[in-house]
């Protein structure tokens, strides 16, 4: 069993409410056990919307160690280009430097220019084009040269 | 006439589970709004949708006007409800609100505007016939004119901060000799507090009663109040427990005066939406009006357990602009109820005390209701206020209230921080204050008499 597959069962455990799971795969026996809160409510875990669109930015947990994350830093609608008609200001794989920008964050019809802290290369691009992002929102992760 | 679709909660804590509750009985969709220390919030939880709009500083997200604006964009919210404290009471946030299209659910920009600057309140009030404590006319512009008006007035008298609350910038003066001083450390206090240095004077009034009248009133200007709240169980002006009817207004005669005078005064400056009136009732029994406060307050549920209106509820159906249905003769409060505020803080010294609840089991029965977004688990955060529950009660008569409170403190079981609620019991079980015999100096005579006694 690889440490990628483990990776994926305690995933899997994360979002159901199983409290125990056991494997066996190629002669390896895993058991997966989770102690379960007590809490005086019932508390569902309940997703708001706003979050149930970015389930993908949790994928990053693995590589944001050696990555870094570029996050918003305010409120607002993310947009890849200067305007509607212009080339997105980077790509994947887009070489940055210090100060550069990277996209827009509109809010409350400001377009707030969102500069790289670092040089670096683009590797993902986290939200898509015209989606909401919350303070904090991860927008990218950068490859520091 | 229709409901908003869509309402942001521009609050945290327990006020912002009301308005979520509130909201979703009504139909209507929540957005929460969370810094980031507020991650694993109640209010987070229980709305339809969240936005952390950034850090936990106060200034940088619940202060934060465009985070917030930004936010109910982002979610198409078409009305925000400021709850209490934060922006609530913020004449730039209403503008900017209504300049976005969105709906401020509360009063108009103006009726924040005038209720924010006392001095003015208190003329507007004189002006229109509703008594005032004798004092300047508006603000003073210095400290020699604050000497004329003293000397004429009499001593000793009360400096206040112009836009201020809490007792920021206020100084009894006592003696002609100590008004230079005074002023000019109540100006200093002001600016620091309030960035606004103005001061006026009012008549000091030693044994006072903190007594006041929530007021409602739909765009027309029809206006009624759901009678009144004594809240003179107060520490350094903060209020710690409140009830109603007050137990010094023995009289229909006047309870009615006082729900009249309240009307008035929201009247006499074309108030909108819901608020309360402040008055102070002297020893002689004399009313004089002290400010208005242009939003919900924490004390709300009190009034809403003697009336059975839900006032957040028809805050919000005013706000979208439907006639105000009930009409004064409607309102017939019944029975007696008392809140208390628990606040994370230690009982003797009233040090805030934050840090995890490990244990929690809230009281019940009939007639008990406890305001919280606490539950087991959860770790109070430094960077906000104290507040973390209001328990309310509610009986056929203050025996009945007070003997239900007692019972509800003691059902009350929180642990792993300190709590006031054995200050509460103290003060449920003294002489004072249960036969209704008490001024806003009881909590320091209580606590002076406790120290004596050691």
């Amino acid at each position: 069993m690889e440490l990628e597959d483990l990776k994926e069962l305690i995933e899997l455990l994360k979002d159901t409410d199983i409290t125990e799971l056991q494997v066996e795969k190629d002669g390896t026996k895993v058991k997966i056990k989770r102690e379960k809160m007590l809490t005086s409510l019932d508390m569902p875990g309940h997703k708001p919307a706003m979050h149930m669109e970015k389930a993908a930015a949790s994928e990053a947990d693995e590589e944001t160690q050696r990555l870094v994350t570029v996050t918003s830093p305010i409120v607002g609608t993310f947009f890849r280009s200067p305007t509607p008609e212009t080339n997105p200001f980077i790509e994947i794989g887009a070489r940055v430097a210090k100060g550069q920008v990277l996209c827009i964050v509109e809010a409350m019809k400001l377009m707030n220019e969102i500069e790289s802290e670092i040089d670096g290369v683009v590797m993902k691009i986290l939200v898509d084009n015209g989606q909401p992002v919350e303070y904090g929102e991860p927008l990218f992760l950068l490859e520091p040269v | 006439m229709k409901l908003f679709k869509k309402v942001l909660i521009a609050n945290r804590s327990e006020i912002a589970v009301r308005i979520i509750r509130a909201c979703k009985e009504l139909g209507i969709k929540t957005v929460s709004v969370y810094s980031e220390a507020d991650k694993d919030s109640l209010h987070v939880r229980l709305a339809d949708e969240s936005v952390c709009i950034g850090p936990a500083p106060s200034s940088q997200s619940y202060l934060n006007i465009p985070a917030l604006l930004s936010s109910a964009e982002i979610t198409d919210s078409d009305a925000i409800h400021p709850g209490y404290g934060f922006l609530s009471e913020n004449f730039h946030f209403a503008e900017a609100c209504t300049t976005s299209g969105i709906t401020f659910i509360g009063p108009t920009p103006e009726n924040i505007r005038i209720g924010g600057d006392k001095a003015k309140a208190r003329q507007t009030m004189k002006r229109k016939g509703v008594p005032v404590v004798s004092g300047s006319d508006g603000p003073v512009p210095n400290e020699e004119v604050a000497m004329k008006i003293a000397k004429k007035m009499g001593f000793p008298i009360v400096l206040k901060a112009s836009a201020g609350g809490g007792g920021h910038g206020m100084k009894i003066v006592k003696e002609e000799k100590d008004l230079e001083q005074a002023f000019f450390m109540a100006q200093r206090e002001a600016l620091t507090a309030f960035a606004n240095s103005e001061i006026y004077l009012e008549e000091y009034i030693p044994e006072m009663r903190h007594i006041e009248v929530q007021i409602m009133a739909d765009n027309k200007g029809n206006t009624i109040h759901l009678s009144e709240r004594d809240c003179s169980i107060q520490r350094r002006h903060q209020k710690l427990l409140e009830e109603s009817p007050s137990p010094l207004l023995t009289t229909e005669k006047f309870r009615k005066r006082i729900g009249e005078l309240g009307v008035k005064a929201a009247k006499a400056l074309k108030y909108r939406n819901i608020g309360t009136v402040e008055f102070i009732v002297d020893s002689k029994g004399n009313i004089y009006f002290i400010e208005v406060n242009t939003r919900v307050q924490v004390e709300h549920p009190v009034t809403e357990a003697v009336t059975g209106i839900d006032i957040i509820k028809e805050q919000i159906k005013l706000a979208a602009g439907f006639p105000l249905e009930l009409r004064q003769n409607q309102i017939r409060p019944y029975g007696h109820a008392i809140e208390c505020r628990i606040n994370a803080e230690d009982p003797e010294r009233f040090v805030p005390c934050p840090g995890k609840i490990t244990f929690l089991a809230l009281p019940g029965g009939p007639g008990v209701r406890v305001d919280t977004a606490i539950y087991q688990g959860y770790v109070i955060p430094s960077q906000y206020d104290s507040l973390i529950a209001k328990l309310i009660v509610h009986g056929k008569d203050r025996t009945e209230a007070i003997a239900k409170m007692k019972c509800a403190l003691d059902g009350f079981i929180i642990e792993g921080i300190h709590t006031t609620i054995p200050f509460h019991k103290k003060v449920l079980n003294h002489p004072d204050f249960i036969s209704g015999n008490f001024n806003t100096n009881f909590v320091e005579k209580m606590r002076t008499g406790a120290q004596e006694n050691k």
